[in-house]
């Protein structure tokens, strides 16, 4: 028990060690009250402008104007913008870290083009075709990017992607721990080599938990849905069967399980990233291309309102 | 730059946007042509519209007739990128919906009433707090720059927003925008109301006090028959009319009291009937002295030159001269006349016989269709004429000429009939003046014979006469037929003058003929007195004078002749001639006029008068409508004398005894005949309606708004011409009393509850169908 007592403490201090640098939101440490303070600031701040559009959309509407007009530039200006960031990662000329502000800022006025669409269409549906072909691509490429912005957030807050790992080496990588934790199971008693004494039977046991659990666990990418939606219950049910069997194994052992546990942990990480990463990467097949379509509406959509316009402003 | 969005595909590994990239490119491309397949494929330009109409515009399908750079091909809508005229678009919104030139103007206002009101509001403002928002929307987005472009329909009505848009929408701050004068609600800085709802004073003369406190009680007491108004409602109505108070019509309101001033009846002293012919007096002892040849005169008359009768001799620039020269002079005392004038005298007489000619010969609208007043230069309608003269039958003038101006028709084919041009034998100049008189016929200044459309051709003049030709007509009765006249021409051959006035009369037309006529052997006046006893236009009833000439020309058959020959003699040149033919052998004891009590025309002593005939007598509306826009007060046109003539106080009809007259600028005066409708709301910004506030006057009814003000000096602001300037009969409604109401959370206080922008109204006009001719 005192044995098992300890694995358990040091593996509750390894986890929590980590914690803090890519925790959760909810944790206690000055990192993340830091973000949840950005992201508060920057929730009211969206909020703010927003507010500040719809009123000045409002008085330009009450001062004899068409209020269309004014929200439909600020829109085809905002998205402006969006495209431009786009331009510019394209150009591959920015530095990760600018590429990160960039992106910051997209994200930021992608919120405020929200409120921005709302308005324009005036809170409402729209009444005609062409117009339900502009709020859907509207739609299509907000809801994605909605999307995009929750996987960035969700990969940092669970903190389970290391992002210095990239999506095409995950399988390599996955590889590489099959072959550890082979070796590991595998790895021979030395005292009970040197004595020629029958092999201890939570040797057996360990092979067992390898066959029975590991194997398949470490074989290629696994548990996809409960990644997509963030379920650690399979990780879970393989460290309660490492953990269950620790109290019976002798030192080494142990030892034995805890070098598995890690790559147990290291491969639900990866299984977590390839996910993800793919997620991100798909989600932008979505964004990217219909943000073009919608281009190409948004610029007929000007024309045909200028062309019909009856003296209004 | 393509290779930007369509990278090139090489051997070196693809990055991950290699991919999405063309995928993007591609849905473009298929977003772009699909776009471009809905839309030819779709009717006309359906596609493109933003959404459906509003119900009332449904129907319009294409768009090119709204949106007037849009054409009608699939393609042509790209003209509209075309910088263009900014309002041409609501000035197809206009094809339909029919509004003034200030159309685009706010409220449709012309800038004069603009910039009045925008002055008065701004004092106004100076003073009331302006609401932050306004504050920022004016500093913002000022809305004078929209208003400067001009404003179109559509800012306002923005269409395309669905079936059961409401187009008409406009909210408080919008209203606000542009006003001087910027608050934030109705029961809180809107400003107090000035003077409201009266803006003039009422069109009816109508003081409600002191007939509700002494006319009404009197008339109780007097004469418990007639019905005196119980209640408001008596009167004033408002269903027909919603943003209207309307008022009862006379019939069921005024009639029972006010009638018998309009006829006459109630008239103590001066004639009952209207002037409109006349001979007026003249001093002839002066004229004769002057050797001023008139011709034949009545020297009884005492009569005035009637106002009518000025405006028809005005109608010409000779006749506008010769009223001016003689209007300032005492026709009946030229003593102190100069030459000039009695020169102007003389004309005045040849243009009154003229007149009276042109009358007999042709229609009432030769002479009265181009009096050039009021139209412009037009001639008059002939419904006009026929309102202007009552339809005055030509007999009455035919038989008024008979008994006036017995050689009118001698006289203006060949001269003054008179033998008076006698010289004074020891005066030169006198000799030189009998002379002129003399030869007057032929003279520059003497008497022309009508132009050639005052005295018709016999051809020319052919169509005009009933047949069968009746060579004398007296009172409407034919005397002399064609045959008759050959006899009479056999009987007495050998007078030169009548000879003359014969073969003159042969060229004349045939009422003319007619009158020439009257000087034939008593038996035929005879033979025509028994005929004129069955005349049947009862109008022409004689006089006692022409009964009394009648009796004597039946006793005496020659007189008639002798009549002629006292016209001939020196001293009776300007005699009265009232001699007659007998017209009426029957004997009546009730004058003309007393005759006439149910209105229309009469003949007394030397003038045609007509009586009214009631409520709206088109006689005088016809006079007044006409005349009002040239009268201006203090002027001495003709026009102007016969307004003032109908609208003194003492005026037949008493007409302005109840509606009011008012100056309109530049224009003369106007009569307000016409009840208050929602035209002569037009311009105004309020927009009260009084039957839905019916519900909570409660006891008080309409005094719970109008309360009635005692001592007023309401009849005192009708003795000018100025409208607004006026002090009314009842209290103004304050601000105050609305706001019990009209607040936050109670009835609604929105800027549209109580105003309305097109002040002028809009109207939608029946299509224009056009007449399929074969």
């Amino acid at each position: 028990m005192g044995n098992n007592d300890e694995w358990l403490w040091r593996s509750a201090v390894k986890w929590l060690a980590r914690r803090p640098t890519n925790g959760p939101m909810g944790a206690h440490a000055p990192g993340s009250t830091r973000a949840i303070s950005g992201q508060i600031i920057t929730a009211m701040l969206i909020a703010a402008i927003s507010g500040c559009l719809f009123w000045l959309v409002e008085i330009y509407a009450q001062g004899l104007r068409d209020p269309r007009y004014l929200d439909g530039w600020l829109l085809a200006g905002g998205m402006g913008l969006q495209l431009l960031f786009h331009v510019a990662t394209k150009s591959g000329r920015l530095s990760p870290k600018s590429c990160m502000r960039w992106r910051t800022f997209h994200i930021f006025v992608g919120y405020l083009l929200v409120a921005a669409f709302l308005s324009h269409s005036n809170f409402s549906l729209p009444k005609s075709g062409f117009g339900w072909a502009l709020w859907a691509g509207f739609a299509i490429v907000t809801l994605s990017g909605l999307f995009g912005t929750y996987l960035a957030w969700s990969l940092k807050t669970k903190g389970r992607v290391d992002e210095r790992i990239g999506y095409d080496r995950i399988p390599s990588r996955i590889a590489e721990l099959a072959q550890d934790v082979k070796a590991v199971v595998a790895m021979p008693d030395p005292p009970a080599d040197a004595i020629a004494l029958p092999a201890a039977p939570y040797d057996a046991w360990i092979i067992d938990l390898y066959t029975n659990h590991l194997k398949d666990f470490f074989e290629g990418p696994r548990n996809t849905s409960s990644h997509l939606v963030a379920s650690q219950h399979p990780l879970k049910r393989l460290i309660d069967e490492i953990n269950h069997l620790a109290p019976y194994v002798d030192a080494q052992g142990q030892e034995k399980l805890s070098r598995i546990w890690n790559l147990v942990t290291e491969k639900d990480r990866l299984d977590f990233a390839r996910v993800h990463f793919g997620l991100t990467r798909a989600w932008l097949f979505v964004h990217v291309p219909v943000t073009y379509g919608l281009l190409v509406l948004s610029v007929l959509h000007v024309l045909v309102v200028y062309s019909y316009s009856s003296g209004t402003l | 730059m393509w290779r930007f969005f369509w990278p090139q595909e090489s051997e070196s590994p693809k990055p991950p946007s290699f991919r999405r990239d063309r995928l993007a490119l591609l849905v473009a491309l298929v977003a772009a042509a699909s776009t471009f397949a809905a839309f030819f494929l779709s009717k006309g330009t359906h596609f493109l519209m933003p959404g459906p109409l509003t119900s009332a515009h449904a129907s319009i399908e294409n768009c090119s007739s709204c949106h007037s750079k849009s054409g009608g091909g699939k393609l042509s809508w790209i003209h509209g990128l075309v910088a263009g005229d900014p309002i041409a678009d609501s000035k197809a919104c206009m094809t339909c919906h029919k509004m003034p030139a200030t159309a685009f103007f706010p409220h449709d206002a012309s800038p004069d009433v603009l910039i009045a009101s925008t002055k008065r509001l701004t004092k106004i403002a100076a003073t009331t707090p302006e609401p932050l928002s306004a504050r920022a929307q004016n500093a913002a987005f000022p809305a004078h720059d929209v208003v400067s472009r001009g404003l179109t329909c559509a800012t306002c009505h923005q269409a395309h927003q669905g079936t059961n848009f409401n187009l008409s929408k406009i909210s408080n701050e919008q209203c606000r925008s542009c006003h001087v004068m910027k608050f934030d609600s109705f029961d809180g800085n809107h400003p107090q109301f000035e003077n409201y709802p009266f803006d003039r004073r009422t069109r009816i003369i109508y003081d409600h006090a002191s007939h509700f406190d002494k006319h009404f009680p009197e008339v109780a007491k007097k004469e418990k028959a007639k019905r005196i108004p119980e209640a408001c409602s008596t009167c004033h109505d408002s269903q027909k009319d919603r943003r209207i108070m309307s008022v009862a019509p006379f019939e069921k309101t005024c009639s029972g009291c006010h009638l018998d001033q309009i006829t006459g009846k109630e008239r103590a002293t001066g004639p009952k009937g209207i002037a409109f012919l006349a001979l007026p007096g003249l001093d002839l002892q002066t004229l004769k002295k002057r050797n001023a040849a008139i011709g034949e005169w009545p020297d009884a008359s005492e009569a005035e030159l009637t106002p009518f009768m000025k405006v028809m001799i005005s109608r010409n620039e000779k006749g506008r001269a010769l009223i001016k020269t003689v209007d300032r002079l005492n026709l009946q005392d030229l003593t102190n006349a100069t030459d000039v004038q009695i020169a102007a005298v003389k004309d005045l007489i040849w243009e009154i016989k003229r007149l009276l000619y042109a009358l007999i010969s042709g229609k009432a609208s030769d002479v009265l269709g181009d009096l050039n007043i009021g139209n412009g230069g037009k001639k008059l309608s002939a419904s006009l004429v026929a309102d202007l003269t009552a339809s005055i039958p030509r007999d009455v003038i035919i038989s008024a000429q008979q008994q006036w101006l017995h050689n009118l028709a001698r006289e203006i084919t060949g001269g003054p009939v008179t033998t008076d041009p006698q010289p004074i034998a020891n005066n030169h100049e006198q000799s030189n003046a009998s002379t002129t008189a003399a030869e007057e016929p032929s003279a520059p200044d003497a008497p022309q014979p009508p132009a050639e459309k005052e005295v018709p051709s016999e051809k020319a003049s052919g169509p005009k006469y009933d047949p069968p030709a009746c060579l004398m007509r007296v009172l409407g009765q034919c005397l002399m037929s064609a045959g008759q006249e050959k006899k009479a021409e056999n009987a007495d051959p050998a007078k030169s003058n009548e000879g003359k006035a014969n073969r003159s009369a042969g060229s004349l037309p045939e009422p003319m003929r007619a009158g020439l006529q009257d000087a034939r052997p008593a038996g035929s006046s005879q033979a025509g007195s028994e005929k004129a006893t069955n005349q049947s236009d009862d109008l022409l009833h004689p006089t006692d004078e022409e009964l009394r000439e009648m009796k004597s020309r039946s006793r005496d058959g020659t007189r008639a002749p002798q009549s002629r020959e006292v016209l001939s003699q020196p001293d009776n040149a300007s005699a009265p001639q009232t001699t007659t033919a007998p017209v009426n052998g029957i004997e009546s004891n009730v004058d003309p006029e007393s005759w006439a009590e149910y209105g229309g025309w009469y003949r007394q002593d030397y003038a045609i008068f007509y009586r009214p005939v009631g409520h709206k007598d088109k006689f005088i509306y016809s006079w007044l409508s006409l005349t009002g826009p040239e009268a201006p007060k203090g002027d001495r046109s003709p026009a102007t004398a016969v307004f003032d003539f109908l609208t003194n106080k003492n005026a037949q009809g008493a007409c302005t005894k109840c509606h009011s007259v008012d100056d309109i600028q530049g224009k003369g005066r106007a009569v307000n005949f016409s009840p208050p409708s929602t035209d002569t709301k037009l311009g105004r910004f309020t927009n009260f309606i009084h039957e839905p506030h019916f519900g909570v006057t409660q006891n008080r009814g309409c005094l719970t708004c109008h309360s009635l003000g005692k001592n007023r000096t309401y009849l005192k602001s009708y003795e000018q011409g100025n409208p607004h300037a006026f002090t009314s009969n009842f209290g103004a409604v304050s601000k105050d009393l609305c706001q019990t109401c009209h607040a936050t959370n109670k009835v609604r206080q929105d800027c549209l509850t109580c105003h309305k922008y097109h002040v002028n109204g809009v109207i939608t006009p029946i299509m224009n169908t056009k007449i399929q001719m074969p």
